[in-house]
């Protein structure tokens, strides 16, 4: 079976389904520094944390398209696909995205 | 003989595990719409086509990988208490985030079946999935299922026994050549017994095992070596993800994300969560009033001289007389006539958690809370401490942090839950104009004290810097009325079975403490008041200057209610035995004619913008006469401030002992008297200025 030999991380450009006015960025940044509304791709992430580790299995994975809904305080809501993830600014600063 | 099978039900937060065990199992297990609802294994068991099936409902986890304290039970048990099945559930619309665990118990070789719930979600999502394939590909029955309606959940129980029968074991998932070569070079060296493909990887990654295979694969891929696992278990999990699940091209705005817009508004976010506290305030008093008045009604108007009269017919004699007066009408019904307050706050606040919007107010309520130097996540355990301190006290294991864990404990057994509820609405009906600005004040003012409680601590005893705040928000879901209904039932139950146990016990105690010994003349030579007496010097100063509300407060440490049945208890012992003429179909008439009014006047007050609760006319009956007697308006409120402060009750104190160490509990215990009664001695003596 072809997927057991592995697909890597190969992505869909764009796998955001829900239109949320999305505004895509072009350049590279991190999710913190990302306003409303805006979309972006990760690309990686800067530390391997336990809350890294923790997002990343809950969906904020590299290739995936997230867009933010909120930001109050300290906390950024994202979404990809059909997750909703609040986040704070120390584990978003480590989220890399273009 | 039946067979019994043992039966792990696994997938990531609030996917359905404990709704579909309700379907299966016909249990009443708890459920919500958020994720930690479930913080500790449950159980349920059903007898199917001659097996005995034990299900073990485990915490929802991401990976196997564990940080918070719920999170390491699941994985404890699947690694270690080897089930004979696995059940998965994946939610069907976010299955490629749900992969990621699926493959990591894939790699248990163990039996197991994959439940896609929520299917008709996944539908409204464009989302559709080849369950047939998925079967082909992983060799595992892969069955769809909707746990709201219970659909599906007689083939995941055939599914689960043909697997356990046949024991069918899934393929295991292969890697790249190189993790695939190591894991086999590991493997020769071993001496153990056969691993499995999980456990291999583990002994990989921390190389306890192997010669150097972990140092080559890092120096091949310039990785480390939980970087190269977590890479291949992603592409694993979205390979299988491309294969049999297509979505439809979507473009509809999501419902959630369009409340979300004015629900985590910055301002009006702020507006709402406050409306909300106030409606399910309004509508829990307003809405319960008239049946709490009706009850009240029918305990003291029809059942107790039905009862008085059934006894005097059959002959029995008085004591039994003055105990069923005394003991059950004065102490347990005095409790019961609250029972319709406790089961709309209980529906009010299943809506709320059911509905998708308890975590929204963690996240709303972050941005003041760290500001104090606390965590978001916190405030879910403090809404349900509304509720009930226990669950509350044990949801803090969904905090990733120990320090923050106990700094919220520490807070819980300051939200008042319906027990003190109970207390709170007698004395403030009985003692003030406006009784529901004073409950909504010690609501208020049990918050603040825990706030100040977790900011003190925060600067002293658990300084450090503020840990990080991940979490889920699920989309927006109808609660089901018949699932609200049967949690309601269930904590009703639970008032009642409290009242028949519990609260029947320490009256059948305080009416045997007040008629020893039998030559006393008047109650305030009994053992009770002797007990009372000894006390009262310490209450003394904040105003409870009264043997029988001293005694009064003993038992109330098993549950804060039993204050009120003590006091019913003791204070109808100084009454003369009513005896009234009684006949049944008229005081059945008026009784029914009654509930029709009351429910009437309940509606009615729906519609009403303003608390409309205790607007009725002053009570006349005689029990609340004399235990007003007792007290004045200052020593009613420190009364009650001190019932709001002093650790809620002994299942409080046993579950924060469990949860953070005897120590922590006991010292907690005894700074919450001291606060308690500071509190309390400062409002006595200022009120008692005016």
């Amino acid at each position: 079976m072809k997927f057991f030999s592995g697909y890597h991380l190969k992505r869909a450009p764009n796998r955001i389904e829900t239109k949320v006015f999305a505004i895509p960025i072009d350049h590279e940044t991190t999710l913190n520094d990302l306003k409303i509304a805006q979309t972006a791709c990760i690309i990686n992430f800067y530390n391997e944390n336990e809350a890294i580790k923790k997002v990343e299995a809950m969906g904020l994975r590299c290739g995936e398209n997230v867009v933010i809904l909120q930001k109050l305080g300290r906390g950024i809501v994202v979404k990809t696909n059909n997750s909703r993830i609040v986040l704070t600014t120390d584990v978003a600063e480590n989220v890399r995205v273009k | 003989m039946t067979k019994s099978i043992k039966i792990a039900l696994a997938g990531n937060p609030n996917v359905g595990k404990t709704t579909l065990l309700n379907h299966a199992a016909k249990t009443h297990l708890k459920i919500g719409n958020w994720s930690g609802v479930t913080v500790e294994k449950k159980e349920g068991f059903l007898t199917y086509k001659g097996y005995d099936l034990h299900f073990v409902d485990l915490p929802g986890i991401y990976t196997l990988e564990p940080i918070s304290e719920d999170e390491w039970i699941a994985c404890r048990f699947l690694k270690e208490e080897k089930p004979d099945i696995i059940v998965n559930i994946i939610e069907t619309s976010s299955a490629e985030r749900d992969l990621l665990l699926t493959t990591e118990l894939l790699e248990f070789g163990k039996p197991m079946v994959i439940a896609l719930n929520m299917s008709d979600e996944a539908r409204k999502h464009g989302i559709e999935v080849d369950h047939e394939h998925a079967t082909k590909l992983l060799d595992i029955p892969v069955i769809k299922t909707n746990g709201k309606k219970g659909e599906g959940v007689s083939d995941l129980l055939d599914a689960i026994i043909d697997s356990v029968k046949s024991q069918r074991l899934p393929k295991v998932p292969q890697y790249n050549r190189e993790v695939e070569q190591a894991l086999l070079s590991i493997t020769k060296t071993s001496q153990q017994e056969k691993l499995d493909k999980h456990t291999l990887l583990e002994r990989l990654a921390d190389n306890t095992m192997g010669n150097g295979e972990k140092s080559d694969l890092e120096s091949y891929f310039n990785k480390n070596i939980s970087g190269i696992i977590k890479n291949e278990r992603y592409a694993f999990a979205h390979g299988f993800y491309s294969d049999t699940f297509r979505k439809k091209k979507f473009t509809a705005k999501d419902l959630t994300d369009k409340i979300d817009k004015i629900v985590l508004h910055p301002v009006l976010g702020i507006f709402i969560f406050l409306s909300v506290m106030f409606l399910l305030f309004k509508i829990s008093f307003d809405f319960s009033t008239p049946f709490m008045n009706w009850t009240e009604g029918f305990i003291n108007d029809f059942l107790s001289p039905l009862s008085q009269s059934l006894l005097s017919n059959v002959g029995a004699g008085n004591w039994l007389s003055q105990f069923f007066s005394q003991a059950i009408i004065g102490g347990v019904g005095f409790v019961i006539t609250f029972l319709p307050l406790v089961a709309m706050i209980f529906f009010l606040l299943s809506l709320l958690e059911m509905s998708g919007y308890m975590p929204r107010i963690a996240f709303i309520m972050d941005r003041f809370m760290h500001k104090l130097g606390l965590h978001g996540k916190g405030m879910i355990p403090l809404l349900l401490g509304f509720g009930c301190n226990v669950p509350a006290v044990m949801a803090t294991r969904t905090l990733d942090n120990k320090r923050d864990k106990l700094l919220v404990m520490t807070m819980i057994p300051f939200m008042s839950c319906p027990a003190r509820l109970v207390v709170f609405s007698f004395f403030a009906f009985l003692f003030f104009d406006h009784p529901a600005f004073i409950i909504f004040g010690l609501y208020l003012l049990g918050i603040v004290v825990g706030l100040l409680t977790a900011f003190v601590l925060r600067k002293t005893a658990y300084k450090g810097q503020l840990s990080h705040f991940v979490m889920e928000l699920p989309p927006y879901r109808t609660p089901r009325m018949r699932t609200v209904l049967q949690i309601t039932w269930a904590q009703v139950k639970s008032f009642l079975h409290r009242a028949g146990t519990v609260i029947f016990a320490a009256s059948i105690v305080v009416w045997l403490l007040l008629n020893i010994p039998t030559n006393r003349q008047n109650p305030s030579e009994s053992a009770a008041a002797y007990i009372g007496k000894m006390i009262t010097p310490v209450l003394k100063p904040i105003g409870i200057k009264d043997w029988r509300i001293s005694t009064s407060l003993i038992p109330a440490f098993l549950a804060r209610e039993i204050v009120l049945s003590s006091m019913g208890t003791i204070y109808s012992a100084d009454e003369p035995p009513q005896h009234k003429d009684f006949h049944f179909i008229p005081a059945l008439e008026h009784q029914v004619i009654g509930l029709g009014e009351a429910t009437k006047s309940s509606v009615l007050s729906l519609f009403t913008p303003d608390v409309e609760t205790f607007q009725t006319d002053e009570g006349s009956h005689s029990l609340r006469t004399v235990i007003r007697s007792s007290f004045t308006t200052a020593s009613a409120l420190s009364f009650m401030i001190f019932l709001l402060l002093y650790n809620s009750c002994m299942a409080t104190v046993a579950v924060m002992a469990r949860e953070g160490g005897k120590k922590f509990a006991l010292l907690f215990l005894a700074y919450s008297f001291f606060i308690a009664w500071i509190t309390a001695f400062i409002v006595y003596h200022i009120g008692g200025l005016f």
